[in-house]
């Protein structure tokens, strides 16, 4: 038991790292297209270490499947509305900041 | 088997699925439903308005080979642009590239497009044509989107071509 809670928490650690990194990005990159990449990349990830901690300390298989699930639903839509805004972005003509 | 027959399987398929998820993502509690049933019914309209596709043609083998590269690569991705964030330095050089696609138009498409932004340093910013543009983090280092699409076009059994027709 105390190792699955170990596991857990270092997973749960993880994720607050990745979670932090995503809001240091959104908030640190130059322009849209930069900070939709710390978004959806390092929040996908938090996300997942997440799940996967929950997923250890649950007990039925509808709970790991529910889990799992909610984690594919926010994959697709946080890559769709990414790339949405990327679109109307490039669309509207906002030019990608450059070095 | 007969047009009709076929468009009214595959809406069977739909809504069984549709109810299926959303029983598992509530647990099955009756008042949850208040809510399940007109967003299955927009779900299904939305669905019924976008163009149809051929059936799903998905490769078990393609499959049990992109899960562990596509967990890979995000995991990939997430470090390095965690990286990107913290560094004091803010090690950035982005542009927009072009990717001419050899995928054909449909599903594979659109999984590639979503897979592009999860993938380290590249998002995929607008569809023209048959090219995507591709913002990267940095243009000095190969996205690998080449790689990515054979997997694609693996797990979705459909041809690569060039950019001809």
């Amino acid at each position: 038991m105390a190792l699955t809670d170990l596991i857990t928490a270092f997973l749960l650690l993880g994720s607050l790292g990745f979670f932090l990194a995503g809001t240091l990005g959104l908030l640190r990159f130059p322009d849209l297209y930069c900070r939709l990449h710390a978004l959806t990349k390092a929040d996908n990830l938090g996300l997942g270490l997440v799940v996967l901690a929950l997923m250890i300390q649950s007990d039925s298989w509808q709970v790991v499947i529910r889990l799992l699930l909610i984690w594919l639903l926010v994959l697709v839509a946080g890559a769709t509305v990414a790339h949405l805004i990327a679109r109307k972005a490039q669309q509207d003509g906002h030019q990608p900041w450059r070095r | 088997m007969a047009p009709q027959t076929s468009l009214w399987l595959r809406f069977t398929l739909r809504l069984g699925g549709c109810l299926f998820l959303w029983w598992v993502l509530t647990g099955g509690r009756p008042s949850s439903w208040i809510i399940g049933v007109p967003t299955i019914a927009l779900a299904l309209w939305v669905m019924n308005s976008a163009p149809q596709n051929p059936a799903l043609n998905i490769s078990f083998v393609g499959l049990i080979q992109f899960i562990p590269y596509f967990l890979l690569q995000s995991v990939r991705g997430g470090i390095d642009v965690a990286h990107r964030a913290c560094s004091i330095s803010l090690p950035l050089d982005p542009r927009i590239i072009d990717f001419p696609l050899n995928l054909p138009a449909g599903r594979a498409q659109i999984f590639f497009l979503n897979s592009v932004s999860l993938l380290p340093g590249t998002l995929s910013a607008d569809l023209v044509g048959k090219t995507l543009k591709v913002h990267v983090l940095d243009h000095k280092v190969d996205p690998r989107l080449h790689q990515l699409e054979f997997q694609v076009a693996r797990l979705f059994n459909c041809p690569l071509r060039g950019g001809d027709d």
